[in-house]
C-alpha cells in the first residue's frame, strides 16, 4: 500500500513504521522565517503538528482539545475548567501525584489552560524525556479516574481560584460581568472559571460523561516542538495513541448573539483607589478578515504611548493611569475590549468623553500611514518575541490549528497585516466602534460610595439600556 | 544536559561585554546594567534610581519623549527600564533590520539623557498613579509588608519604586545628583543575543559607552541584613476580600554562602514543585489555596526564604498554622534521602530550560557579573545541586532557617481574620494592621 506523503522524505519514513498505527501526512507547512510543522493525522482521528527545532535539548508537548467553556450547559459553568484540573489526578496505572511526580523528577514542567473555545495542556521536558511524556499524556487520555475525594478536593481548589482570579481581583470581576452583560443567549455569556454555585455542585458523574464525550482522540492535536526525531516520536505517538477509539463527537449547541442595538451599561462598586471604564464593542470571529484589520486598528489606537488614546488620555491630559486593549481570538464573533484605569478623583464619565472623541475621529478621518506603520512594526515584534522558545512556538501552533484549523495561521496573519490599508481600518472603525452595540462597565471606588453593594458578577448596581 | 551555545565574553572600553549570536529569529536584545541598585537610594527618597532610569530612557539625547516612543514602534523596537536592590538596567529586543537607529537612542538614553525637569514632573506624576494602582494588587502589598516588618533596619525592607511618602519628597536636584554619581562606565555591563555577531556587537556597545565618562559609580556596602526577635503578625487590612494572601519570610542566604544549595535543594523539597510538602498538605490533601510555595531568590546579601499561599478568608487560619507546622517539622526532622534525591534530579534536569535560548543565557551572564558572582556560578549550577547530601541539607536548614523569628505578612479584612490568625501563630510577639492605602505601603 502507498504511503501518502507528498514529501518523498517523510514517505520513507512512514514506510518505516508500524501499518497499523502509521498516520497520515497531511501537509508541509512553513513557520516563520525559518522552520516547518509537519501535519499528521492517525486512523482515530488523532491530529500532530511537529516541528524540529534543535536550538536546544528541550522539547514542547502541548495537547490541545477542541472543547471550552462554549460547549457547557447552563447550570454546568465550570465543568470544562474543573475538569482540565482532574486531568493531573490519578490514573488506572498512576496513582495520585504520581503523574506530576514522574515528569518533574524528569526535569519537566506542566501547565494547562481552558478558555471559551479550548483546553489545553502543556508539558516542557528536556529532550530526553520524551518516552516518559507520551505514555503520560497518552495514560490520562485513556485511563484518568475520577474519585469522589478527587473531584470534591478539587472542586475546592477551583473556588479557591475562582475568589482569587475573579471575586477579589476588579480584573477578573470586571471582565466576567462585561462579557455575561455582553453575551445574552451565546455561550460566551458565562465565564470559563464557572459561577460559584456550579462549581460546588458538580459530581463525578458529571466529570466522567465529560471525559468520555470529549477527550477522545478525534477532537484532539497533540503539537511537538523542539529537539527531537520525527521518525521517533511518530513511532512512540502511534504506539501509545494508536489504540485509542475515536468517537462519536455531539453535535453542538451553541446559539448565535442575536444583533445588539442598544448601548449596555453596568456599574459596580469595588474597594479600588481608583475608577475604571471598560468598553466592550462587538468584534468579529478570528477567522474573519475584519479580525485582523481590528487588530491592527486597535493597536494603532490604543496601544502605545504615542496612540492617539494613551496619547491624550495618560500623556496630555492625564486623567488615565492606563489604558488597555484586547480584540478576542475567539472562533465565534467576540468584542473589542477597551480598559482605562482613572487618575486620582478622575471619573469614568471623563475617561468616557475622551474615548468617545477618539474613536468618532477615527471613524471620520483616516489613521496617518505612519500610525499604520508603526502599528505594523509592534504586532511583528511581539509576534516574533512570543516565538524564542519551544513552548511559545507550540502555543502559537496549537492554539491557531484548534481555533482556525490552520496552524501556521499566525504568519498568514501577519501577511495579511503587512497589506492592510488606511481605508481597511476606517471601515472596520465604522463597522465596530457602534455606540448602540457596546456594553460599558463602570468600577466605582467602595470608599466613597454610599450603600455600596460590592457582590460580585452578576450583581449590577445599576444598568441602563438593555438589562443583562 | 548542557547547551548547544555558549555565550562569548569580551570587554569593550574596560567594561564587560557578553554576547550570544543565534540567528533563529531576526531579533536582537540588549541589556546594559548597572551594579548600582536601590539600595543606594538616599534615605526619606526611596525610588531614586528607578526614576533616574525611567527618566533617561524618557530623554534620551534631549529627545520629546513621545518622539522616542514614535520612533521605537516605528523600528520594531522596545526599551524598557528594571531597578532592583543590587542593579538598574535598561533591556530591549528589535528587530533585527532596525538595529543602527535603536543602539542610537539606547546610546544617547545611558549617555546623555537630558533629564528634561518637564519630564521629571510628569514622570513623577505617573509613578504616583502607577503606586495608587498597585493598591488592586493584593501579593504586592503582602509582599511590601513584608519586607517593612522583616528588615527595619536595611535597605531591603524597601521597594524599588518607592511609595507615595519618599515619591513626594524626590526632586529633581535630587535625580540630577544622582545621575551625575552613577553615570559612568566602571560597573556597568552590556549583554547582546539574538541576530548579531561579535564584531557587530563590540561596534554596537563602543556606540553606547562612547559617551558615558569614565570612573566608578558607588557600591552598595549595606551588608546582611538583621532579622528581628521573635514572630510577628502584619495584617495589610483591606475591605471585603473574600481571600487572603499570606507571606511568611524567614531570613535565607545570599548565593556565595556555602551551605546556599544545600538550603536551595531543601527549599525545593519544601515548596518548590507541585509534588513538594507544601503543596501536597495545603493544595492536594485539602483544596486550601490554589497554590502554596516556598523560594529562596538570590541576591548581593542574604535574602529571606518567602512561603506564599493564598486560601479564603474561613482556611487562613488554619493554613498559617498548617504551614507554620511544616516548617517547625522541616527544621526540626529535616528531609528524607529519597526527598532530596527527587529534588536533585528535578533541579538539575529542569535547568535546561533556564538556558533553552540564547536570551536566557545571555541574561544569566549578565546577572552573574552584576551580583559579582564567580563567573561559573550558573555554569556549576547543576555540578553544584547533584553533590548536595542530605547532612548538608538538613544542616542548612537548621543553621539558617529559624522558624521562631518570622514575619507573618497577610492581606485581608483584619475584622474578620485578627483574632483567629493571631491564635494560629503560637508565640507571636506582635501584631500590627496596617491599612491597605497608607502613604508608608
Amino acid at each position: 500500500m502507498p504511503v501518502p506523503s507528498a514529501n518523498a522524505k517523510i514517505g520513507r519514513l512512514l514506510e518505516k513504521l508500524d501499518p497499523e498505527v502509521r498516520p497520515v501526512h497531511e501537509a508541509t507547512l512553513g513557520f516563520g522565517p525559518s522552520l516547518t510543522l509537519e501535519r499528521f493525522r492517525f486512523s482515530n482521528g488523532l491530529t500532530l503538528i511537529c516541528c524540529e527545532d534543535h536550538a536546544a535539548p528541550v522539547l514542547s508537548y502541548h495537547t490541545w482539545f477542541r472543547v471550552g467553556s462554549r460547549h457547557e450547559k447552563v447550570g454546568k459553568t465550570g465543568l470544562a475548567h474543573l475538569f482540565e484540573h482532574l486531568m493531573f489526578g490519578e490514573t488506572e496505572h498512576l496513582g495520585p501525584g504520581e503523574y506530576d511526580h514522574q515528569l518533574e523528577e524528569a526535569g519537566a514542567e506542566t501547565n494547562a489552560s481552558t478558555w471559551l473555545d479550548f483546553t489545553q495542556y502543556t508539558v516542557n521536558a528536556p529532550a530526553n524525556a520524551l518516552p516518559l511524556v507520551v505514555c503520560l499524556e497518552a495514560e490520562r487520555l485513556q485511563f484518568l479516574s475520577l474519585t469522589d475525594k478527587q473531584v470534591s478536593t478539587e472542586k475546592d481548589v477551583v473556588a479557591n481560584e475562582r475568589r482569587y482570579r475573579v471575586d477579589d481581583d476588579i480584573e477578573g470581576a470586571t471582565s466576567e460581568l462585561l462579557w455575561s452583560t455582553a453575551f445574552q443567549k451565546h455561550s460566551y455569556h458565562w465565564p470559563t472559571i464557572g459561577w460559584m454555585p456550579d462549581i460546588l455542585g458538580f459530581c463525578p458523574e458529571d466529570c466522567t460523561q465529560f471525559y468520555k464525550t470529549y477527550y477522545a482522540p478525534n477532537n484532539a492535536t497533540v503539537v511537538v516542538v523542539g529537539d527531537f526525531s520525527l521518525k521517533d516520536l511518530l513511532s512512540r505517538v502511534g504506539k501509545a495513541y494508536g489504540p485509542l477509539k475515536s468517537a462519536k463527537l455531539p453535535i453542538e449547541d451553541v446559539t448565535p448573539e442575536p444583533p445588539q442595538v442598544e448601548e449596555r451599561r453596568a456599574e459596580v462598586v469595588k474597594p479600588t483607589p481608583t475608577e475604571k471604564l471598560v468598553l466592550g464593542y462587538r468584534g468579529p470571529a478570528i477567522g474573519d478578515f475584519d479580525h485582523v484589520a481590528l487588530s491592527v486598528l486597535s493597536e494603532a489606537v490604543c496601544s502605545g504611548r504615542p496612540s492617539r488614546l494613551v496619547k491624550r488620555l495618560v500623556h496630555e491630559l492625564e486623567i488615565a493611569a492606563d489604558v488597555r486593549v484586547f480584540v478576542g481570538p475567539f472562533r465565534d464573533p467576540g468584542l473589542l475590549e477597551i480598559t482605562v484605569t482613572a487618575r486620582d478623583d478622575h471619573t469614568a464619565e471623563e475617561l468616557l468623553r475622551v474615548v468617545d472623541e477618539e474613536l468618532e475621529r477615527v471613524k471620520r478621518e483616516p489613521l496617518t500611514e505612519d500610525e499604520l506603520e508603526r502599528a505594523l512594526a509592534r504586532l511583528e515584534l511581539g509576534l516574533l518575541a512570543s516565538l524564542e522558545t519551544v513552548d511559545g512556538k507550540a502555543s502559537t501552533v496549537g492554539f491557531y490549528e484548534t481555533v482556525l484549523g490552520r496552524p501556521a495561521a499566525a504568519f498568514e496573519r501577519l501577511e495579511t497585516m503587512q497589506r492592510m490599508t488606511q481605508s481597511d481600518l476606517m471601515r472596520v472603525a465604522r463597522k465596530f466602534l457602534v455606540k448602540e452595540a457596546r456594553t460599558m462597565i463602570i468600577v466605582r471606588r467602595a470608599l466613597e460610595a454610599e450603600n455600596a453593594d460590592t457582590s460580585t458578577c452578576p450583581a449590577v448596581k445599576a444598568l441602563e439600556g438593555g438589562a443583562a | 544536559m548542557k547547551a548547544k551555545h555558549q555565550v562569548e565574553r569580551t570587554e569593550v572600553n574596560g567594561v564587560p561585554v557578553i554576547v550570544e549570536t543565534s540567528h533563529a529569529l531576526p531579533l536582537v536584545n540588549l541589556i546594559v546594567a548597572r551594579t548600582t541598585g536601590s539600595v543606594l537610594d538616599p534615605t526619606g527618597k526611596e525610588g531614586t534610581m528607578r526614576i533616574l532610569s525611567r527618566l533617561s530612557r524618557r530623554t534620551a539625547g534631549g529627545r520629546p519623549l513621545q518622539t522616542i516612543e514614535e520612533t521605537l514602534d516605528r523600528l520594531g523596537g522596545s526599551i524598557g527600564t528594571d531597578a532592583s536592590f543590587s542593579s538598574t538596567s535598561l533591556s530591549g529586543t528589535v528587530i533585527a533590520r532596525s538595529l543602527s537607529p535603536f543602539v542610537e537612542l539606547v546610546a544617547d538614553a545611558m549617555g546623555c539623557p537630558s533629564l528634561d525637569r518637564t519630564e521629571f514632573d510628569r514622570l513623577k506624576r505617573e509613578t504616583r498613579a502607577e503606586i495608587i494602582d498597585g493598591r488592586d494588587n493584593d501579593r504586592a502589598l503582602a509582599h511590601r509588608a513584608l519586607r517593612r516588618a522583616m528588615y527595619p533596619l536595611h535597605p531591603y525592607a524597601r521597594t524599588a519604586s518607592g511609595t507615595l511618602a519618599t515619591l513626594a519628597r524626590i526632586e529633581h536636584e535630587d535625580i540630577v545628583k544622582c545621575d551625575s554619581s552613577v553615570r559612568r562606565r566602571g560597573g556597568l555591563i552590556v549583554g547582546m543575543s539574538g541576530s548579531i555577531e561579535l564584531s557587530q556587537a563590540r561596534d554596537v556597545a563602543a556606540r553606547i559607552l562612547d559617551a558615558i565618562p569614565e570612573g566608578i559609580a558607588p557600591v552598595d556596602q549595606s551588608g546582611d541584613p538583621t532579622v528581628p526577635e521573635g514572630r510577628k503578625l502584619v495584617i495589610v487590612d483591606k475591605p471585603e476580600r473574600a481571600q487572603t494572601q499570606i507571606l511568611i519570610g524567614l531570613q535565607g542566604t545570599k548565593p556565595v554562602d556555602p551551605d546556599h544549595t544545600a538550603l536551595h535543594v531543601a527549599t525545593t523539597v519544601f515548596g518548590g514543585t507541585f509534588s513538594s510538602r507544601l503543596m501536597q498538605a495545603i493544595r492536594v490533601e485539602r483544596g486550601w489555596s490554589y497554590g502554596a510555595y516556598a523560594s529562596l531568590p538570590i541576591d548581593r546579601y542574604r535574602q529571606m526564604m518567602t512561603l506564599w499561599t493564598f486560601p479564603s478568608k474561613d482556611d487562613a487560619a488554619a493554613c498559617t498554622k498548617l504551614e507554620l507546622d511544616l516548617l517547625d517539622q522541616l527544621v526540626s526532622v529535616g528531609i528524607t534521602q529519597k526527598e532530596l534525591d527527587f529534588a536533585k534530579k528535578s533541579l538539575v534536569r529542569s535547568h535546561a530550560f533556564s538556558i533553552d535560548t540564547a536570551a536566557k543565557r545571555m541574561g544569566m551572564a549578565v546577572d552573574t557579573a552584576t551580583l559579582g558572582l564567580p563567573m561559573d556560578f550558573y555554569a556549576q549550577y547543576e555540578e553544584r545541586v547533584a553533590s548536595v547530601t542530605l547532612d548538608e541539607a538538613n544542616l542548612a536548614l537548621r543553621t539558617r532557617f529559624d522558624p521562631r523569628h518570622l514575619v507573618v505578612s497577610v492581606v485581608g479584612t483584619a475584622s474578620d481574620l485578627r483574632e483567629r490568625l493571631q491564635d494560629s501563630i503560637p508565640n507571636v510577639m506582635s501584631v500590627d494592621v496596617v491599612p491597605h492605602d497608607s502613604e508608608d505601603l
